[in-house]
């Protein structure tokens, strides 16, 4: 399958199952899981940086609509799409391992399992406290925060495994 | 000036990024001031024409509860009619002016029923989506009740869908009572626990108890007097505190949502006037 299609379904398929069944289901009010963020995780590591900066403001943009939450999956996505290019410059010193695929058998397991977590707890730290915009409850909000990360972290390794 | 360009251009990416995030903390501050104003909402048309066929095609699995719920309601409606046809015939009997007066403070508020089409409980700020809007007659400020309490208050409307703002919003605060001894506080949500929210401002010297039902106080027009909110299921004094701490076990389960009544009252609008006028005069 041609690779830009590929990654756009699977952006979109991501953020259908977030809005219509992620945000329906009720985890005990403390996992709020943000899988869509694994389709921008795995965008191609060539890709422009500014056209990334935009990908992750329009799906962040497109999230906060569905949950109206004006502006914090913007924010959240933002930075994801910032920092992404430049951790995985940090962690993979072979410049040739740098391709299209971003998965662990491009740029290495350890390497793949410390980008998604640190993405992924970036942007679910930066959506819960945003959301929230206080610090009244900020115990609560990170645990809520980890517990959600760690959901989509195992989500994105599992299907990480798929794709081998 | 060259330097500035050399500047601007090394660092594209970076001013892109800053940019990207100022949008975005514009959009959350102003969502902030005016809380139920937000232009991005879920009450947007396209994403609450999404949930509503979402929901129609979920709706075919709650059928047979509904059909329960529906047939409990008529059952209570039977009883109520009753009721109220037994308090009418000693009215009827010695109709004088106050019979009339009581009558009226009844006839105050219309009810509107409508479905609830998407709804979240796992938020911080949490919002619902009706099917119906605008031209059902539906206006921003309205109250929202469900068959076992206060729902929470329609905070934006277009022509086919209207926004509720529920209790469990961390910006709703709603005026309240504790109905045995008449005492005023207001409600406050913490921001998690969709069951509960806290009564805030009740002295110390105020008694009350575990059970002790917490309703409307209709000070203000939303809502008339005396709906329920709750129960209070935990009541905290420490030691030097001035104000008890009391947590109130929501009669509505938002879980279990489907079905609400949206409350208009016509005398609403002029009673708001009236205070707006007052509190112009004053500044």
């Amino acid at each position: 399958m041609n690779n830009a299609a590929k990654h756009i379904i699977r952006l979109v398929v991501l953020i259908l199952l977030q809005a219509l069944l992620i945000n329906n289901l009720h985890w005990l009010g403390i996992f709020h899981p943000s899988i869509y963020i694994i389709g921008l995780l795995l965008l191609p590591a060539t890709l422009s940086r500014t056209a990334e900066l935009f990908i992750g403001a329009a799906v962040g943009l497109i999230m906060d609509i569905i949950y109206s939450t004006a502006g914090a999956h913007m924010a959240a996505c933002v930075a994801v799409a910032y920092f992404r290019p430049l951790l995985i410059h940090q962690l993979v010193q072979d410049a040739n391992r740098i391709g299209t695929q971003v998965c662990s058998a491009s740029i290495g397991t350890r390497q793949f399992i410390i980008l998604a977590s640190l993405m992924i707890a970036l942007h679910q730290v930066l959506v819960l406290f945003l959301e929230a915009w206080s610090l009244d409850h900020t115990g609560w909000l990170i645990l809520s925060a980890l517990c959600s990360a760690g959901v989509t972290i195992l989500l994105a390794w599992l299907y990480d495994r798929t794709q081998r | 000036m060259r330097n500035l360009l050399e500047f601007i251009i090394n660092h594209s990416h970076l001013l892109l990024f800053l940019l990207l995030e100022v949008v975005a903390f514009l959009l959350i501050t102003s969502r902030q001031s005016y809380p139920q104003s937000t232009v991005l909402t879920a009450s947007n048309r396209v994403v609450a024409s999404t949930n509503q066929t979402a929901d129609d095609i979920a709706s075919y699995f709650h059928l047979r509860k509904d059909n329960e719920d529906l047939n409990a309601e008529i059952g209570r409606l039977r009883q109520q009619v009753q009721d109220l046809q037994n308090q009418l015939e000693p009215i009827t009997e010695h109709q004088n002016d106050s019979a009339a007066i009581y009558q009226y403070a009844h006839l105050r508020y219309r009810t509107i029923p409508a479905k609830v089409i998407d709804l979240t409980t796992n938020h911080q700020q949490n919002y619902l989506t009706l099917n119906k809007g605008a031209l059902d007659g539906i206006a921003e400020g309205m109250g929202v009740i469900s068959d076992k309490g206060i729902v929470g208050i329609v905070g934006r409307v277009n022509d086919r869908f209207a926004l509720v703002v529920p209790i469990i919003h961390t910006a709703t605060h709603l005026s309240a009572r504790i109905l045995k001894n008449g005492h005023l506080g207001f409600t406050n949500w913490n921001g998690h626990d969709s069951h509960h929210v806290d009564l805030m401002e009740v002295g110390r010297h105020i008694s009350v108890s575990l059970g002790d039902s917490i309703v409307t106080s209709g000070l203000t027009p939303t809502f008339p007097e005396g709906l329920l909110i709750g129960v209070v299921d935990k009541v905290k004094l420490e030691e030097g505190d001035n104000y008890y701490t009391i947590r109130v076990n929501l009669s509505t389960d938002f879980h279990q949502l489907r079905y609400v009544q949206v409350l208009s009252n016509p005398s609403a609008a002029s009673m708001r006037q009236l205070v707006d006028s007052v509190s112009v005069k004053n500044e």
